[in-house]
Formats: C-alpha cells, structure tokens, sequence
C-alpha cells in the first residue's frame, strides 16, 4: 500500500519536514544498485525496490513513533545505516518506507568501564580513534571502517583482530531495540537502569535475536543503542602517515608490528596458529588470500591484473603466509618477550619471516573492504564460517573446487581457497571465501555458484554463517535442523505478525529462487505453495 | 600453466575523459558501491566522533541523494533514461562545492571518476535546458558584458596597482589577478606583487584581463567557459610569458587543470607554466631569495583550498577503450589529488618567525571545503555560510587566532561567517601573512 498524504503528514510530524521525502530524486539516491555489494545479481535486480518514501529520525523515541505509524497503517518498512550491505539492506517490495538511520549518530566513551556507546548511525573508525586516545580499542569489522559498528555487530563483527579480542556477539552489552510493533525493549543491564555496562540478562539473553540466522537485516526490529566492550590497548599514538591513496598508520615498534612469515605448507601453516594461539601472544593472526596482496601492491585496477596475472595455480597453491600482529599491551618488555615466543615457534616449524613495513594500511583503523572492488567492480563474500582451524583449512578447497565450474563470470583466482585465521587465541578458526565478478557479464551463473555453495555444504555437512539470512530456508532448514526455519519463522510470526519489518526477509531468498526462471533447474526441495511469488 | 594472463573478453567500449557527455561515465556512476570513501574523512586520518565527514553537501543535507554515491545513482538513472530533471534534482546537483573531497575518496580504492561525473552532470542540466540556476545566469551575464563577475566596470580591474606596485611592461613572469582580488580583495593582488618585487622576481599583467571563468564551468557553462579558455590562453601566449602565476586557487585550478580539458590538450601543452604563488613563494623562500624577517607571533591554523589542492593535478586528454573487468586501454594515469599543494603553504608558514602553526582536524585531501566554490555562493549562500561556519568550528577546537587559506573565495566566506557569528578568528590570505614578514 502506498503512503498516504495522511500518513506522510503523521510521519513529518515525528522528524519535521527537512527530515523526511518522498520525491522521486531523493527516493532514487536508496536504489540498491547497480554498484555495491552483490550487485548486478540477481538477487539485487530481482528482490529490490526504490523506497517510496525515506525519513530521518533522530532519537529512538522517533523511531518508536514512525515504526507504529507504520504498524498501525501497514507501511512495510526497512531500517538503514549505511546502505553499504547491498541488496539485503535495501526494501525488497514497492512503497516501502525507508528509515535512514544516520542521523543516529550519539558517541559516549566511558573511560571507566572500558565500553561505548553508540547509534546506529556511528560508523567504526571514529570509534577506534576515540578509544584508542583512551587506551582502549575495539575491532574494526572486515565489512569495513565505514560501516555502522551496530550493524556490523549485528551481522558480523570480525577481523584479524578476532584473534584476540574475541567473538562480537561476547561485545555487545546494553542494548536497545525497537520492535516491530513499536514496543521498546532493552536488553542486559539496560533492563533495570541507565547503564548499559552488562550484556546478559536481567531475564532472556535476547542478543541471539539480533544476530544469526534472522535478525539481521533488521526484520525483527531496529537497534537504536548498543554498548560496545572495549579492551584494553597500547598507549603509544598509532600515527597517521602519506597522502591518499597510499596513507597507513606509522606504528611504534616497539609496541605495536606486523610480522608476514613464510611457511612450507598448509600444516605448519596452521601449526604455526594454533601456536601462537596456545601461547597467547599476538593480537591478529591471519592468513590472507594471495590477491590481497596484488591488490595492496597495484596502483590502479590495470595493475593489479598485470600483478595478479603473473600467478598461477602452483604459485597460489604454495603460497603459505601467516601475519601476525604483535601488540605490547602491557609494555615494551612484554612486546619483546612475545617476540621471542613468536620466533621460537616460526624457528621451530620452519617460518621465514619477510620484511614487513612498520606501518598498518587495513585492519587496525582502516578495514579497507572497499578495495574489494577494485578488480573487477562486483563483489561478494559467499560464506563466513567460524568453525575450527582444521575445517577452515578443509573448506577452502571445497569452495576451490565449485568455484571452477563458474569461472567465468568469476574471476579467475588460480583455485584460491579463501581467507583463513585463528579466533579467539586458535580456539576457533576463520575462514571466509570471496568472489568477484564484472556485473556487466551474465551473472546468472554467479548466482548459481551461491546456491550451489549451500549444496556443498549440505553435502560436506559444513556449518556456515550464511544458511538462514543468504540462502532458501527451505533449503537450508531441514538439512541442518531438521527444523530450524520453523522456528525462524515462528520467531517471526511472534514478534511481527504483520511481518511490516523488512519483508519478506527471512524469507528472501527463498522468494528469489522462486521468482528467477534461472534458478529454477536448481530447486530440489519443497517450498509452501503460499510463498510469495 | 597460464604465463599469459587470462583474459575472457575483448576490449569492447570506447570512452573518453570528456564531459560533454554523461555517456562517458555511467562506467563509473554504476560501479559506486556506497562505501562513502567520498564523504568520511579517510579513515586513517578520522579525527574521532567530531568532524567526521569531508563533504559538505552530505554533511548538510543527509539524504543519500546529496553525497556523491547518491548522485551517482541518481546520475546514472537519468543517463539511462529513468529519471527526469526536477527543482529537487537541480538542487541535488548544484548545492555541491565539486571540492574533489569525494574523488580522492573513491580514488583511494575504487579509482571511479566521480569528479568528472559531477561536472558532467552539471554540463547534461545545461544542455538539457534545465541548467544553470538564476544566479549562475545572472554571473554569466556579468562576465559577457563586463568581463567580470560582479559587473563591476572593466576600466577599473586594474585599480589594485596602487603607488608602490608596478608591474612591468614585458616580463617572463605573468600575474593572472582574477575577479575577485582585482575588485573586491586588492589586498591579495597588493601584497601578491610586494612579495614578487621582494623576491626581485619582474612580473607583468595580462594587457586586458578578463574572467577566469571558473563559475560558468563549474555550473555547466561549457561553451562559455571554452571561449573564455580560448581567449585567455592565447592571449597569455601572445605576451610571451614563460611562468603564469596565480594568487587564487580557484583561477590556478582553472588555468591548471579546467583550460586544458576545455581545449583538449595537456596542461604541459599550455606553452606557459601555471604557478600559484605559494609554490612560488615557496620556492623563494628556501632559495634564500624571499626572506621571512618581520616576527608574526600567531597562533594560526591553515585551510587547505580545494583547488589548490585535491583538485590541481594537472590534465592530460584521454580516449580509450573500457574492456573485461573494466580495464581501460590504454594505461591511464589517473588524477588522485596527490600532486596538491600541501606542504607548501605549511613550510612558508613554519619558515615565519613567531607563527605557531596548529593543524585542524581535517587537513590537506580530508579537508573540509569553505563552502564558496563553484557556483555555491551564488546559488545557496545559506549552504555556504554553513559550510564555512563547520570549518570554524575546527579552528576554535584547536584553539587558533587565524585562520589562514590560499584563495579570495575562501577568506571572503570565511570572513563573512566570521563577521555573522561575532567571533574573534582573524582570516587571512597567504599573501598578506608573508607580505606581513617580509615587510619587517
């Protein structure tokens, strides 16, 4: 239903009149594509839509008010950060009202207690500055420095950093939530005052709404104030250096360094990680994909496929680096003691360690996830998984393997097997697999290649982190619960019967596949015949 | 093995770097991905929770439709024919300074074309008949009767060459003055020629100076801007002049970059060198043949002007073609804003004897446009006031006496919001801070 005159009164009365539109120009700017993430698939050209109208609110108690206009008048609505997420993040059906939420856009450092607190609007390298004036630092997540840090923790939340400062869902604290029908509810310490210092109770951890499988891109309501764990970090100043493009962070060495060493083989790769894990030291350990580094080295996009076309499949398949970034949290005795640690178990498995700049170009303030781009224009991270190092490791190939039969379009990546790293001190392993592609080719098979991925996975019986918010639960569900998408969906039912908030997600994708002819061929399992069509 | 690169397209798309039409760029309005590089601060330099943005236009009006990522999109629907002209889109394109803030900002990973693209936007409102605004018509109109933005009486450009200054007759060096020290800032032009004569440089004027031009371009005047081009260049080549110096950014981006891409040459094709005079004073300075004498105790801060710096490097005309992956052929060498200007004026300022130099927030690529430029003034004067209003916020964060820029645009819309707010900020241009230490 479209909005009314009436309900556009009712709604400019909450922000005032600069606040909110619904002019087609304006409308046009919150088109999901035909750049960003996933774009040119199928899933953007097919399940998008131009808002019908876009307001700015500015406090929670103005999201409160426009979500019950909306509930109460049927106004099928999307909340909005940063827009960066592509497709997912955008109305998936006509006259929708788009909530843009940057205005959103409070800071509060609480020195004391090591947290801050923000809005949706906050993105996280202003974060990471003002935390590490105080000390302190968080993870700027991979989905990048210009990324809501609300939405990112939502979502995802990690980076090489991971290693060290622990999973995101352990650094969400107070936090609060509008609900689909406009009720706020306040979770953690939140619950019983002002103070968002605790994420657990009073009551049910409701956090797990948030994230996973359905939470996500906001169908279950809209965040409008988390408290985010800090930790403690290094006091010397991580200082700014070059001109744009080629700035990084001149880091102190004596208490802050990257090291890229060389290892022999996928074994002693890991090994050297689960290592390093074991004796605690390092604040990020990663393995990167080889054309990261073609990438970091290339000038302009012609460069990096004169860089990147000098590989081959043996260079790829023998390219064995694990950085590792060594942080003196306490001191620079400490630093070196870590050091010396760090050399022992690199002399021990044959690590040659290579010269390394003393400087940090991504992951500390800046996650550069905009240089994804570069080489071909499309983008998308098809799996993350956060399992064990061991099956980080096994699943790369796998991925390999499909990723064959697609390229092209897919770039030609020489069977690259991913990003992978060590969580949580090695408790956990990361991996996550990318893939690109010039949106100007037919993408039809690209998004075959993601579905074909979930078959994969059902079939090699992966766990991933993408089953329920990227792929059909109809697919996903009865393999890997038996019944989980049931209970999404009575999730959904219970706290937006109406289902007003991003619909049809969390049934997206399974929508998609049953309005592209090119993915017909490929549905082999049961859907209900009332999925909208 | 594959020695070869692999490649699985031919090159199959002819382009150029030429914004007459918009064509040439839906390339780069499609492949905006909305990460924002155009309008955060770098995200190595983000100062922390206070002055965040480097756009102004976004900065102010929050919708997506006045970064640059949404006027890729809304740019990229009316090239294909989507979406129309309306009062709201006119206000989309026109309220934006084309500060270069984004470009670098794309250019930092993305490599897309963004400034062009706006200009070229501007340029397809004017051939669509829709552009520019009135005020822009109405400077245009000065500019065809007086040779002059204000409409002031041409007999009267020259009345800045006071007792003292005399320029000479024939010399290698060129002094282009502009519009706005000619008739509004003499103390510029003034002090621009005590500092040349202090340096023992001889300079002569152009016999008959007419406007830059660098309004009716920036609003999609193209015809009008090419003949200007035309006109100055050769009449500049006909003195003989080997050095055209310059005390406006605006004008030295114009001569620099802007008359080059509306006469399709390359600026080393110019036949003269285009020098603004802090790389020239620069220079002298450190050559020992300007010296900084007289003591300027000041606590100051200094203003990167967009167009001397993310906006200068120089032109040279492109024409290839766009293949697989969006790879173009030939190479090109693309324009990223790392040939500004930005040491320069800092060293003259730290070479002065008592100046204590303190940066803002956001300085050189990141910094935060006046608000002035490119037919903003004109068109939305509120937009520039609030513009230069959040600069001098950054000035009071840092506790600075001055404020000082290298452009009449930003000293007079600086001063202006100044005067507006009651503040005590003393604005400055370059020129009269080193003339202030030479005359000692």
């Amino acid at each position: 239903m479209a909005i009314s005159k009436e309900i556009y009164k009712a709604l400019e009365a909450v922000v005032g009149s600069e606040y909110i539109s619904d002019d087609p120009v304006i409308c046009e700017a919150y088109r999901s594509g035909p750049g960003g993430y996933e774009n040119g698939l199928g899933y953007e050209r097919v399940m998008t839509r131009i808002p019908g109208c876009v307001i700015m609110p500015k406090t929670t108690e103005d999201v409160q008010r426009i979500v019950k206009i909306c509930y109460r008048n049927e106004i099928p609505y999307v909340p909005y950060s940063t827009g960066f997420y592509g497709p997912r993040s955008h109305p998936h059906i006509e006259d929708a009202l788009l909530i843009d939420l940057k205005r959103m856009n409070d800071f509060v450092l609480d020195e004391k207690h090591f947290y801050v607190e923000v809005g949706p609007g906050m993105i996280y390298s202003p974060i990471q500055e003002e935390c590490m004036r105080h000390g302190a630092y968080v993870v700027i997540g991979g989905g990048g420095a210009q990324a809501s840090a609300i939405a990112n923790l939502i979502g995802d939340g990690w980076s090489p950093l991971s290693h060290r400062i622990c999973l995101p869902h352990r650094r969400i604290l107070g936090t609060e939530l509008v609900m689909p029908d406009g009720e706020l509810l306040k979770l953690g310490s939140l619950a019983t005052g002002d103070d968002p210092f605790w994420g657990e109770g009073p009551g049910p951890d409701l956090r797990g709404l948030l994230r996973g499988y359905t939470g996500v891109r906001g169908c279950l309501g809209i965040v409008t104030r988390m408290a985010i764990k800090t930790l403690p970090f290094q006091p010397e100043r991580l200082v700014p250096t070059g001109i744009s493009p080629n700035t990084a962070l001149a880091l102190p060495e004596k208490r802050v360094k990257w090291v890229n060493f060389i290892m022999q083989s996928k074994e002693t790769q890991v090994k050297a990680m689960r290592e390093i894990g074991r004796a605690e030291i390092g604040g990020a350990v990663t393995k990167v994909p080889l054309f990261w580094r073609a990438i970091a080295k290339a000038e302009c996009k012609e460069e990096f496929w004169d860089i990147w076309g000098k590989e081959n499949e043996q260079t790829v398949a023998n390219f064995f680096i694990v950085r590792v970034l060594l942080i003196g949290y306490t001191s620079e005795e400490q630093m070196e003691y870590d050091e010396r640690v760090l050399m022992d178990i690199m002399g021990e498995l044959g690590g040659q360690a290579r010269r390394t700049k003393p400087s940090d170009e991504s992951w500390i303030k800046n996650a550069d996830s905009a240089g994804m781009w570069l080489m071909c224009g499309g983008y998308v991270s098809v799996d993350y998984v956060i399992e064990t190092l061991t099956q980080s490791t096994e699943h790369g190939p796998s991925y390999a393997e499909v990723k064959k039969q697609y390229t092209p379009p897919l770039m030609p990546d020489y069977g690259d097997p991913g990003w992978f790293q060590s969580f949580e001190l090695g408790h956990e392993g990361y991996s996550e697999f990318l893939v690109y592609w010039d949106q100007d080719d037919d993408t039809n098979k690209v998004d075959q290649f993601y579905l074909d991925t979930s078959k994969m996975n059902i079939k090699n019986r992966y766990y991933t982190s993408l089953l329920g918010p990227h792929q059909p639960m109809y697919l996903t569900g009865p393999k890997y619960g038996p019944n989980y998408h049931e209970f999404m969906l009575k999730v959904k039912n219970e706290f937006d019967p109406k289902w007003r908030c991003h619909p049809p997600v969390p049934l997206a994708h399974d929508v998609f596949v049953e309005r592209a002819p090119w993915m017909h061929y490929m549905k082999d399992w049961e859907s209900p015949e009332d999925l909208p069509k | 093995m594959a020695d070869e690169p692999i490649r699985y397209y031919k090159p199959r798309a002819d382009f150029k770097l030429d914004i007459t039409d918009i064509q040439n760029f839906v390339y780069d309005m499609s492949r905006c991905i909305k990460c924002k590089g155009c309008t955060w601060v770098d995200h190595t330099y983000m100062p922390g929770a206070k002055f965040m943005t480097r756009c102004p236009s976004a900065t102010k009006y929050e919708f997506d439709a006045y970064g640059a990522y949404g006027k890729m999109r809304i740019g990229h629907a009316m090239a294909e024919g989507l979406l129309g002209w309306n009062e709201k889109a006119l206000e989309v394109m026109y309220a934006c300074t084309l500060c270069g803030a984004c470009d670098v900002g794309c250019k930092r990973n993305l490599d897309l074309e963004i400034g062009l693209t706006l200009e070229s936007l501007r340029v397809k409102a004017v051939q669509d008949g829709v552009g520019p605004l009135p005020a822009h018509k109405k400077l245009a109109e000065n500019i065809a009767k007086t040779h002059n933005m204000y409409g002031a009486p041409h007999e009267k450009r020259t009345a800045w060459v006071t007792k003292g200054i005399a320029p000479d007759k024939k010399a290698d060096v060129l002094y282009f003055v502009g519009c706005t020290a000619s008739y509004v800032n003499k103390e510029i032009a003034q002090s621009t020629a005590k500092i040349l004569k202090a340096a023992g440089t001889k300079f002569m004027l152009m016999p008959d100076e007419w406007c830059c031009g660098n309004t009716p371009f920036s609003v999609g005047l193209y015809d009008e801007a090419k003949a200007l081009a035309q006109r100055n260049v050769e009449e500049v080549r006909k003195t003989g002049a080997k050095t055209l110096l310059l005390s406006c950014a605006e004008g030295y981006r114009m001569w620099k970059v802007d008359y080059p891409k509306l006469l399709n040459i390359s600026t080393a094709d110019l036949g003269f060198e285009v020098v603004h005079l802090v790389a020239y004073a620069d220079e002298k300075i450190k050559s020992g043949a300007l010296k900084m004498k007289k003591p300027f105790e000041t606590r100051l801060t200094y203003h990167d002007s967009c167009s001397l710096s993310r906006l200068s490097d120089p032109w040279t005309p492109y024409e290839g073609k766009r293949g697989w992956m969006g790879c173009v052929e030939p190479r090109l060498k693309r324009r990223r804003g790392t040939q500004g200007l930005y040491m320069q004026p800092r060293d003259i300022l730290k070479s002065i004897p008592g100046v204590n130099l303190v940066e803002m927030p956001r300085t050189r690529e990141n910094a935060f446009c006046c608000g002035a430029g490119r037919g903003v003034q004109e068109a939305y004067p509120d937009f520039a006031k609030w513009a230069a209003a959040q600069r001098l916020e950054e000035v009071r964060e840092v506790g600075a006496e001055a404020l000082v820029s290298s452009c009449p645009w930003c000293k007079n819309n600086f001063a202006q919001a100044v005067k507006a707010s009651g503040g005590d900020v003393q604005v400055l241009d370059i020129s009269e801070v080193i003339c202030a230490s030479i005359e000692g």
